[in-house]
């Protein structure tokens, strides 16, 4: 309510009262239309005022979403006794117990523990459950297996602790500290807008006490002067423009939130597109997050496996009996099952009981078999070895759905090495062959090849076992394990890895023409960090890093020219020992990098990097970690499957469906919002010139005063807001998704030549057109225009109630009055008739509106409706009203500054001929705004 | 652009009548003027002091100005009607492709007319004013009648038992028809608007009151509410003795 347009405003509004008031004291009478002018005035100011408030309100509350994750009680040992306490009561060196399901309740290092295991996803972003015991194995908090966090969920087991931290001084509320200290940047729209204003105000106020300055020392009054003032500052300044920039990006928000992109922050649609570097997660974003089989190795050979999202394609060669062998090992080594009632839902959807890689082989065999519990059923399970981090294996013994076969069949999948070691022969084309020196070389170079695709490699092996040795009655005791684990044999190769989302390639192919960075950012291992940049070309196909051109030279690291690599992966181990500079040249010099291992922390200094480089930086994130990052970000992306509420609340946008390609139509609506807010400006702007001039030549000339200050009013904020909003609706003028972004600093949203040409080229035009009606309509009540210099003071003068025409007629004060409402009336009509040429006019800045279309955009016609309508109803509905000094206007009258309208549109057609058909000349540089 | 601009400034001139304006919206009923004129806050205000020469001696001034255009000499291009019909001139028979004016010279104001006594009554506290109807091109006023002016107190306070006694000059007090209709100042360069004078008879001394002359005609409307001076004039009055 206080800053920009808004002061001018109040200062319009104060003058107002202030020459009422001056009125006043000399003439009791004194007419109440300043009281109500002044009074509209701030009117338009508070309710612009409580509009945009009202947006504010709806941002963030990110303190409050840090509450809500509050444990409310803790148990607590003191006095050697079990008590429970409200965990805010909780101090340093307290010993707490938690157990399975409940919230840690401060920072604690764990005592002891019993297969406890936690869940850090929304502090660190990892989502597998964490084991926690007391030993000490890392130097960082956030690394050691002995520190259980604040505000983490303890999945199952129990622990003991000592609280060594509590409320803001836990590493949570360190982030949530550090998120909120960190500053909110102003939004690049905002920046923009506010360049605007000072534009605007500028202006107004130049021009304000330019004639103000004139005025006084043309004799006039003073009280006459600040009139003037106070009309050429309303109609200087734009009062509808700010709400209808709101209006304009809340529309786009809600095409963007149909496209899965929330905003939270209305500029932020705006920022998005300008956005030239996005730091991008990994998992989950560009990645599907969930484990996906992707390679096969059986029969000597790498298959590999469709991973797009919906697995319907396996095109590999299933008729060898080795894949029959390895089918049912996959089936049957697996302990993972479907949660139940979800028949109707694709298998890819279903929701798994079993950890990642387990449901990843379930639905891959569920896919390609049918009914795997069925197969299950078929082959019973009659004793099994889950896996554990000592074995690297998993084993079960079946039944086998052969009634005439009673051996027993064996199958063990885990660790390829140690599958490998467990084995003597190797099974290829469905027969075995023993294990020598050439074959296991060959199962070495497809696991290498396969681990270095980043994915995670499982081996699989088989026995049957000998029917005398182990009949149907055996029993089997896993304690003992009275049967055999060696000399099995070997059957294949399987890899998984989380697949990048199908349409994530597509869409960094899109930022890359459109000249955005796409950095990937990444707590993963760098290696599979490198083959998911590389699948989705965030490294594209034929840049190399500087390892892979050693790998290809074959000399050591150390002598690659470094500027013979485009594409960069550093890890955070790198990061920490770098220097603010040397971060900044990884930034500026190399186009496409990956950071992995990177802590949340590390995030930040990312983000401020780029930010160092002038760019406009779009971060993703989905853990509390992220905050920081996200807060600090121009713009916050929060994952909205995914996203802690942490996330969610310090971002700008969430994306509704976490997938990266959301981002890409987000820019596109962000570029797309920026033309046509560029287009709405030209449009309002090309008005106030139109309105400044009459009161310039009132002042100079001393015409009756061609238009109220009223009836501006009427214009800026009925006419023409439905136009300008409809222009938020204008299809791109050609793809704006091959445009660079555009350079803060640079590509201002109304630059010199957007301000020329709407002032001095339209607004010229259009004040001439509206002069004329207003000529006509006085020449022909009497008044011929040059009978109108300099009449003002005998015009104005309430005891001259015989003012001579051109005919000789005489008038009395009122009948001038009336005329002079007509006189505004058809100023009115004549700006109205002229904007709707602008209006069309400003769809396309450069193309023909032919080859835009004239029909395209239905609102504008809406708008161009609503235009008329409103000038009807003012001039015919309410013509009565005096205070709206609105009278009825003959109906020709409409028509006289048509040939000014025409004018207008084939003057700008010109104007888009030549600047398409000299691209870069003297004229494209000054008349492309 | 500005050649457009031009263009059709020029068009419209072209296509604007010299004689007669093409529309008369607002000019549906004339306004009336009074002599002399002096505005106080609120309208006209009138005050003198009967004994003190100096208080109206402006005031006579501004009339004796006001009838120096009705000298016979500056008449002189006007002819002598004598009809109470309406004077249509179709064509133009005067001098210089004109229409002929009616002759309107300050004698027919008779006692107000400042011949007889320069002091239009005022020292005697018995005032003339004089009563002007405003130009309309092609108007007219009434259908057959000639329009009269009536002057009355306005709000008539109850101490004041008697209505207000004029005498109005030319006799009745009436704007003869001869001079409509009006054919504008090309046509008709040396017209006069005729006047009526009121000489106010029974003012009471060192007391405000209120006056308002009408213009009595089919055609004249005395009451928008909006415009105080179409078809009446209204002034405040006091004579201090």
């Amino acid at each position: 309510m206080v800053g920009g347009f808004s002061i001018l405003l109040w200062v319009g509004a104060f003058l107002c009262w202030i020459a009422y008031g001056i009125q006043y004291s000399s003439d009791k009478s004194a007419s109440l239309n300043n009281v109500y002018l002044g009074s509209v005035l701030v009117l338009v100011v508070i309710l612009t005022g409580v509009f945009a408030y009202y947006q504010e309100a709806k941002s963030t509350n990110i303190m409050s979403s840090f509450n809500n994750m509050i444990p409310q009680q803790a148990v607590v040992i003191r006095d050697s006794e079990k008590k429970t306490i409200p965990a805010e009561q909780l101090v340093v060196g307290d010993i707490v117990e938690v157990k399975g399901g409940d919230q840690i309740p401060a920072d604690v290092r764990v005592l002891s523990s019993q297969g406890c295991r936690v869940d850090n996803s929304s502090l660190t972003g990892e989502s597998e459950p964490q084991p926690r015991s007391s030993e000490f194995t890392h130097e960082n908090p956030l690394e050691t297996k002995n520190i259980c966090f604040y505000s983490t969920t303890c999945l199952e087991g129990t622990v003991t602790g000592m609280v060594i931290n509590t409320g803001d001084r836990t590493i949570i509320g360190h982030i949530a500290s550090l998120a909120s200290g960190v500053g909110n940047e102003k939004t690049p729209i905002a920046i923009e807008i506010e360049h605007f204003v000072h534009i605007v105000a500028g202006v107004a106020v130049s021009i304000g006490i330019l004639f103000f300055i004139i005025a006084v020392s043309l004799k006039y009054r003073v009280l006459d002067s600040v009139i003037f003032l106070i009309g050429i500052i309303v109609a200087n300044v734009p009062e509808g423009l700010l709400g209808t920039v709101t209006v304009t990006l809340s529309l786009t928000a809600k095409r963007m939130a149909k496209k899965n992109c929330l905003v939270k922050n209305l500029e932020a649609v705006e920022t998005l597109g300008s956005t030239s570097i996005i730091c991008s997660d990994k998992t989950g974003t560009l990645t599907q997050n969930r484990m996906t089989v992707a390679h096969l190795w059986f029969d000597n050979q790498i298959f590999v496996a469709d991973t797009s999202e919906d697995h319907s394609n396996q095109v590999f060669d299933q008729s060898s009996s080795t894949w029959a062998s390895l089918s049912k090992i996959i089936t049957l080594c697996n302990r993972a099952e479907f949660k139940p009632g979800q028949e109707n839902v694709p298998i890819m959807k279903k929701a798994v009981i079993g950890d990642a890689s387990e449901a990843a082989l379930l639905k891959f065999s569920e896919v390609i078999l049918g009914d795997v519990m069925e197969i299950r059923k078929r082959n019973r399970k009659v004793v099994e070895i889950p896996f554990n981090s000592t074995n690297k294996f998993q084993l079960s013994i079946h039944e086998t759905d052969d009634p005439h076969d009673k051996r027993f069949l064996m199958v063990m999948k885990g660790a390829p090495e140690r599958i490998l070691e467990k084995c003597s022969t190797i099974m290829i084309n469905g027969e075995e062959h023993p294990l020598d020196e050439s074959t296991a070389k060959t199962f070495h170079t497809a696991y290498m090849e396969l681990g270095g695709l980043g994915e995670r490699v499982l081996g699989f092996c088989h026995l049957y076992l000998p029917a005398d040795e182990f009949p149907e009655t055996y029993s089997f005791d896993i304690d003992a394990m009275n049967f055999p684990t060696s000399n099995l044999c070997f059957v294949g190769l399987l890899s998984m890895i989380d697949p990048p989302r199908s349409t994530v390639p597509d869409a960094v192919t899109k930022c890359r023409s459109a000249g955005i960075k796409v950095i990937m950012v990444t707590g993963d291992h760098p290696i599979t960090a490198k083959a998911i940049a590389k699948s989705v070309g965030i490294i594209s196909a034929n840049s190399e890093t500087v390892e892979d051109i050693a790998h290809r030279l074959n000399i050591p690291v150390e002598q690659v020219n470094q500027r013979d690599a485009k594409a960069t992966v550093v890890t955070g181990m790198e990061l920490n020992d770098m220097s603010l500079e040397q971060l900044d040249e990884i930034l500026a010099n190399y186009q496409e990098i990956v950071f992995a291992r990177t802590s949340p922390q590390q995030k930040l200094i990312i983000v401020e990097g780029c930010q160092r480089q002038d760019a406009v930086v779009a971060v993703t994130g989905d853990g509390v970690n992220d905050s920081p990052a996200l807060k600090k970000a121009d713009i916050g992306i929060a994952m909205g499957i995914a996203g802690s509420d942490a996330a969610k609340n310090a971002a700008d946008m969430v994306l509704l469906d976490d997938n990266f390609a959301s981002i890409v139509t987000g820019v596109e609506e962000g570029r797309l919002i920026f033309d046509n807010l560029k287009k709405t400006i030209a449009y309002t702007l090309t008005k106030n010139i139109a309105e400044l001039c009459p009161f310039l030549i009132y002042i100079i000339a001393g015409l009756p005063l061609p238009i109220g200050t009223i009836t501006i009013l009427f214009i800026d904020l009925g006419t023409d807001i439905i136009p300008s909003i409809a222009l938020a609706y204008e299809k791109a003028e050609s793809d704006i998704m091959n445009r660079k972004p555009r350079h803060k600093k640079k590509d201002r949203l109304v630059n010199k030549q957007l301000a020329v040409y709407s002032y001095l080229h339209i607004g010229l035009m259009q004040a001439l057109g509206a002069f004329l009606v207003y000529f006509t309509v006085y020449a022909q009540e009497g008044f011929l225009p040059h009978t109108l210099i300099n009449l003002r003071v005998e015009w104005e003068n309430d005891n001259v109630n015989d003012l001579e025409d051109h005919y000789g007629q005489e008038w009395t004060r009122y009948q001038r009055e009336y005329l002079e409402w007509t006189g505004y009336t058809a100023f009115f009509v004549g700006i109205l008739v002229q904007q709707i040429a602008d209006l069309i006019i400003r769809k396309t800045r450069r193309n023909s509106i032919f080859q835009q279309g004239l029909f395209r955009n239905k609102v504008i016609w809406v708008g161009i409706a609503s235009q008329i309508i409103i000038g009807l109803i003012l001039s015919y509905g309410l013509g009565s009203v005096t205070a709206l000094s609105f009278t009825m206007l003959r109906a020709q009258y409409w028509f006289v500054a048509v040939p000014h309208a025409i004018l207008i549109w084939v003057y700008d057609e010109v104007r888009k001929l030549f600047i398409r058909l000299y691209p870069g000349s003297w004229w494209d540089k000054n008349m492309y705004y | 652009m500005t050649g457009l601009f031009a263009l059709c400034l020029y068009v419209l001139m072209q296509t604007v009548d010299p004689y007669t304006p093409d529309y008369q919206d607002q000019l549906r009923s004339p306004g009336v003027t009074l002599r002399p004129d002096v505005y106080g806050e609120k309208g006209l205000e009138i005050v003198y002091n009967v004994s003190d020469n100096r208080t109206w001696a402006d005031l006579t001034h501004t009339l004796h100005t006001f009838l120096a255009g009705y000298s016979p000499a500056a008449q002189e291009d006007s002819i002598n009607c004598t009809s109470d019909q309406y004077f249509f001139q179709e064509r133009f028979l005067a001098p210089n492709h004109t229409k002929f004016s009616c002759k309107f010279t300050a004698d027919m104001l008779q006692n107000c007319s400042g011949l007889a006594d320069p002091n239009f009554g005022f020292e005697e506290g018995k005032p003339c004013f004089i009563i002007k109807m405003n130009r309309i091109v092609k108007f007219l006023p009434s259908n057959g009648s000639a329009p009269r002016v009536d002057c009355a107190f306005l709000d008539q306070p109850h101490e004041l038992r008697q209505p207000l006694q004029v005498e109005y000059y030319p006799p009745n007090g009436t704007f003869s028809l001869h001079y409509f209709p009006y054919y504008g100042k090309k046509a008709q360069p040396h017209y006069s608007n005729p006047l009526v004078a009121a000489k106010l008879l029974n003012v009471p001394r060192n007391a405000q009151v209120a006056i308002v002359c009408k213009v009595m005609a089919e055609h004249v409307t005395f009451d928008n509410p909006h415009d105080p001076y179409e078809g009446k004039v209204e002034w405040k009055l006091k004579i201090e003795k």
